[in-house]
């Protein structure tokens, strides 16, 4: 055990555990890959069942983002979260630690918390996608985003639309979290400047989340 | 004679200077009052842009090619691959082979010192090209640590030798003071290195059109940037324009356009396109800076009575390839005798920078640790024993003020001696220490426009770090002018808008609300003067509040703020300022308590609560001013307990270059943080951002070693260090 445990909420592992494709999974699957192409291409391979090859170079996807259908082109090896900042501009979801230790990139993916920068886009393909951008109607804010106005839970801001998301998902699945229930679900996301105290107290106070 | 100057805020002057023209109101509608940050709702929503999410059309990626060595010759650069690789638009040599033999120029001294640089149309394609890059490397000697760059026999890898003494420091009558003392202590203390971690990376977005450049910087000086650009690319500062709306952290290591900048400017200008060059977090723990190590190996004496008569210290740090690791030392307490010889040891590691509060969690550390060591000894309360031995009070040294009001909020009276007797392997402690800072601030201008229409302007070349230094701007804007909130409009983070320094040192404040004041001051008069005729009275008796102008001795006689800006017709109000002295001052102190609970079979530490008591001068903005101190104590619990930045002994490789082994403090390890802010009106504007995380390690490491028994005497405090000091403790012992 380290010094301390952080249980992230959405571990990428157990993000993907539903997923047909994890970034790990691919990963192992291009390793072998590369390994055996002396012996199996990846027609061969394909031929046999083995792996579903997609690309190399760009592939069509279509990835469902707010309820709104996005059609576009990506090499399979493109993160959701790349996709989202790079290809769509959707740059709410931001890039930190781009290895699923720092939640800066929590989209909300099924209904569940999920670090974009360990889904693939392609994998994304077919599941409704919530980013910090869909979550205010109109000119209203959303009463997490309100929660975290009111109680001054950001400085810098760029952990905040991470913190958002995570937020409304936990509030999503616990309406009524106990302080102990909403640390752990936030755990798996990181500030520098130090908001925490406040990002607690706004969880604890944002009213009016429905259960997902 | 307890010697003032070992303190040097207590000398400077801790009150304003009077200003006849332009004051802080004494009894305000807006400052002093809990304002939200006026750009939560846009970056609550995703919407704020910050310079990693600018898109140019026709953007490219740019990426740069870092050396894997510690010390090396670059011999050759090949760029003819990558050149030829899909999407690569531009390639450029950032060390040039041989160039200069007689300037080491074509060396890299640490992991990551930049070699070459490319610009693709993806970032993707921007990843593989580099490693089309060919650099051959005629690999050197390194020094990957302290221990080696002393060793007699170390290789001479920095010109000039691997080692840099100071001058040592000296007052008073050192033999005198060890012959006063009746109990001398000796014992060494360490700091770690530590990196910013700011969780937006270094880099920009650079665009040229003609020789003009536009460059969206992650910076805390538009300004300084603006120069750094025109300095290195040689054009002048009037083509540099420099945008940053909002940038997401920098704790002092964003102060220029660094090399990253210049290479994305160059790049940008080779392929005739925007390019945008971010870095990743491993470039950002090795080449953005850090905070220096610190160590001290001293010998104190103290008098029966507990008033400290000697100290001696022989000091070093490394702040890397060639830079300093300067901190204050002793700390705060008066000690009348003393030495300090201090070296600056090189390695080949990335170079520090500063860093919040630069040098002083070191220095505070170092000297709280010996305190507690030194009361422990005297078998003296620590809070006593520190109370005999501050500096006279002063607005700016108010710690006899404020170790008593901090021990009564905390309950310190339910302190027990060190080692927590309580039977159970969990053992609780308490420790405190206390802080000081500058901060104070000059030299920022500002422009203001009222409009016809009733609008309202204020635009300063600051920027806002993520402090609320915007809202703060719009705070007094409308204050001034008795308007809410919304009906002022606040530009900021542009370098073409009227200059303001870079937002370090905890200036940011005090330099640039003055200079509102004083400029929405001369709007007002402007505006005054054209309501005068239509009032019937005379201009300079005509104030504002509450959306009215009117005459201060016959408020009958007035407009409302919108009808009084319809009498400028269609000329507006235009008036530039600047800051004047009387609004601001400089010199903070404070005093953290912190309990913690100590697993001494696991070794693990939980902080439970801190205490806080902390001033800044005026407090224009206590919402935001609290979050700066939950801010501080949640980096020092950081720089106490998690943060390391770990180098291989052998190849000086960062071995935790990421953020799930170098690690920062979480949701779940927040203690229960008190804030007594104290509020000094009569002092003007000082600034917050860097006091609050000064001496929360301190206050954390005597906590543990109240609650174990044990001293960890350098950080941060991992179990590791806490079970082996208990073992060593049933062996001989550590106290």
């Amino acid at each position: 055990m380290a010094s301390r445990s952080r249980r992230p909420a959405h571990p990428p592992e157990a993000a993907a555990e539903n997923l047909s494709v994890s970034r790990r999974a691919f990963l192992k699957t291009v390793g072998i890959g590369s390994v055996a192409t002396a012996v199996v291409t990846p027609a061969v391979a394909q031929a046999q069942g083995a792996v579903k090859v997609v690309g190399p170079g760009e592939v069509p996807i279509s990835l469902t983002i707010n309820g709104k259908r996005y059609d576009l082109k990506v090499d399979p090896r493109v993160t959701l979260l790349d996709a989202l900042r790079n290809r769509l501009d959707l740059t709410g979801v931001k890039r930190v630690c781009d290895r699923g230790s720092c939640g800066a990139c929590t989209v909300i993916v099924e209904g569940r918390a999920v670090y974009s920068c360990s889904m693939l886009a392609i994998e994304a393909q077919g599941k409704p996608i919530r980013t910090v951008e869909g979550f205010s109607t109109g000119a209203a804010l959303h009463p997490v985003q309100q929660a975290f106005c009111d109680r001054d839970a950001l400085m810098c801001g760029f952990c905040t639309p991470g913190f958002v998301t995570a937020t409304v998902a936990l509030l999503e699945q616990h309406p009524s979290p106990t302080p102990e229930q909403a640390r752990a679900l936030l755990d798996g996301n990181i500030c520098r400047c130090g908001t925490y105290v406040r990002v607690l107290e706004a969880a604890m106070n944002a009213k009016g989340v429905r259960r997902a | 004679m307890p010697d003032r100057d070992q303190v040097p805020e207590v000398a400077s002057p801790a009150k304003p200077v009077a200003n006849a023209s332009h004051q802080w109101p004494p009894q305000p509608d807006i400052l002093g009052t809990r304002v939200k940050r006026l750009d939560g709702p846009l970056k609550t929503q995703g919407k704020a842009k910050y310079a990693y999410d600018i898109i140019r059309p026709g953007m490219l990626y740019g990426r740069i090619l870092r050396s894997p060595h510690a010390h090396a010759r670059v011999v050759s650069i090949d760029l003819s691959d990558v050149q030829k690789a899909p999407g690569v638009r531009a390639a450029l040599a950032i060390i040039e082979p041989g160039k200069n033999p007689k300037f080491p120029g074509d060396k890299v001294l640490y992991q990551g010192d930049e070699v070459a640089a490319i610009a693709a149309a993806t970032e993707e394609q921007a990843g593989d090209a580099l490693r089309l890059i060919k650099v051959e490397y005629e690999v050197l000697p390194h020094l990957a640590s302290i221990e080696q760059a002393m060793k007699p026999f170390a290789p001479v890898v920095f010109e000039g030798g691997n080692l840099k003494r100071g001058n040592v420091e000296e007052e008073g009558d050192l033999a005198a003071g060890f012959t006063a003392a009746a109990l001398v202590v000796e014992a060494t203390y360490s700091t770690q290195v530590q990196t910013h971690v700011c969780l937006e990376p270094h880099g920009c977005v650079c665009e040229w059109e003609g020789d003009k450049l536009t460059a969206w910087v992650s910076t805390q000086a538009v300004h300084g940037s603006r120069e750094g650009f025109a300095q290195a690319l040689g054009i002048p500062q009037t083509s540099v324009r420099v945008i940053t709306e909002y940038m997401g952290g920098g704790f002092g290591s964003k102060f220029g356009p660094d090399l990253q900048g210049i290479v994305c400017a160059k790049l940008a200008k080779l392929a005739n396109a925007p390019v945008k060059l971010m870095l990743d977090r491993k470039e950002e723990h090795l080449a953005t800076g850090n905070r220096p190590s610190a160590a001290a190996k001293i010998k104190a004496g103290v008098a029966a009575d507990g008033t400290l008569t000697a100290f001696d210290a022989e000091t070093w740090g490394t702040g890397g390839a060639g830079a300093g690791s300067g901190f204050p030392l002793p700390y705060i307490y008066v000690f009348p005798h003393r030495r300090r010889h201090h070296t600056d040891v090189y390695i080949n590691a990335g170079e520090q920078r500063a860093m919040r509060a630069p040098g002083h969690p070191q220095g505070c550390f170092i000297t709280e640790v010996l305190m507690d060591e030194i009361a422990d000894k005297l078998r003296m309360d620590p809070v006593e024993f520190r109370m005999k031995n501050l500096p006279p009070e002063a607005p700016n040294a108010m710690w006899r003020q404020y170790f008593p009001r901090a021990a009564e909020k905390f309950g310190w009276g339910r302190r027990h001696p060190s080692g927590d007797a309580t039977p159970g392997p969990v053992k609780r402690g308490y420790g405190c220490a206390a802080n000081r800072w500058g901060g104070g601030g000059r030299g920022s201008k500002a422009h203001c426009e009222i409009y016809p229409d009733g609008g309202v302007l204020m635009r300063c070349g600051t920027q806002d770090i993520g402090t609320g230094t915007r809202t703060l701007v719009a705070m007094v804007t409308a204050e001034t002018f008795g308007l809410p909130l919304d009906a002022v409009n606040v530009e900021v983070g542009d370098s073409n808008h009227p200059f303001s320094g870079g937002s370090g040192g905890s200036t940011t404040a005090a330099s640039v609300t003055p200079a509102i004041r004083v400029t929405a001051d001369k709007a007002l008069a402007a505006l005054a003067a054209k309501v005068a005729p239509t009032l019937g009275v005379d201009a300079a008796s005509i104030v504002a509040s509450k959306g009215k102008i009117y005459a201060k001795d016959n408020p009958s006689k007035s407009l409302g703020w919108k009808e009084a800006c319809r009498t400028l017709g269609t000329e507006p109000v235009s008036v530039d300022g600047e800051w004047e002295q009387g609004l601001s001052s400089s010199g903070s102190s404070g005093v953290q308590m912190a309990e913690v609970e100590v697993d001494i079979e696991t070794g693990v530490t939980k902080v439970k609560r801190v205490t806080c008591v902390q001033d800044c001068g005026l407090i224009l903005d206590p919402l935001t001013a609290e979050s700066q101190v939950y801010g501080g104590i949640i980096m020092g619990i950081g720089f106490a307990m998690f943060e390391n930045r770990i180098l291989d002994r052998n190849t000086a490789r960062m071995v935790n270059p990421n953020m799930e082994w170098y690690l920062l403090p979480g949701p779940s390890d927040i203690p229960q943080i008190e804030i007594v802010l104290v509020n000094q009106p009569d002092r003007g504007v000082i600034g917050l951002g860097e006091p609050p995380t000064v001496s929360t390690a301190a206050a954390v490491a005597n906590a543990v070693a109240n609650a174990t028994g044990v001293r960890i005497r350098n950080l941060p405090i991992t179990p590791d260090k806490i079970l082996n000091a208990l073992a060593l403790e049933k062996s001989g012992g550590t106290l």
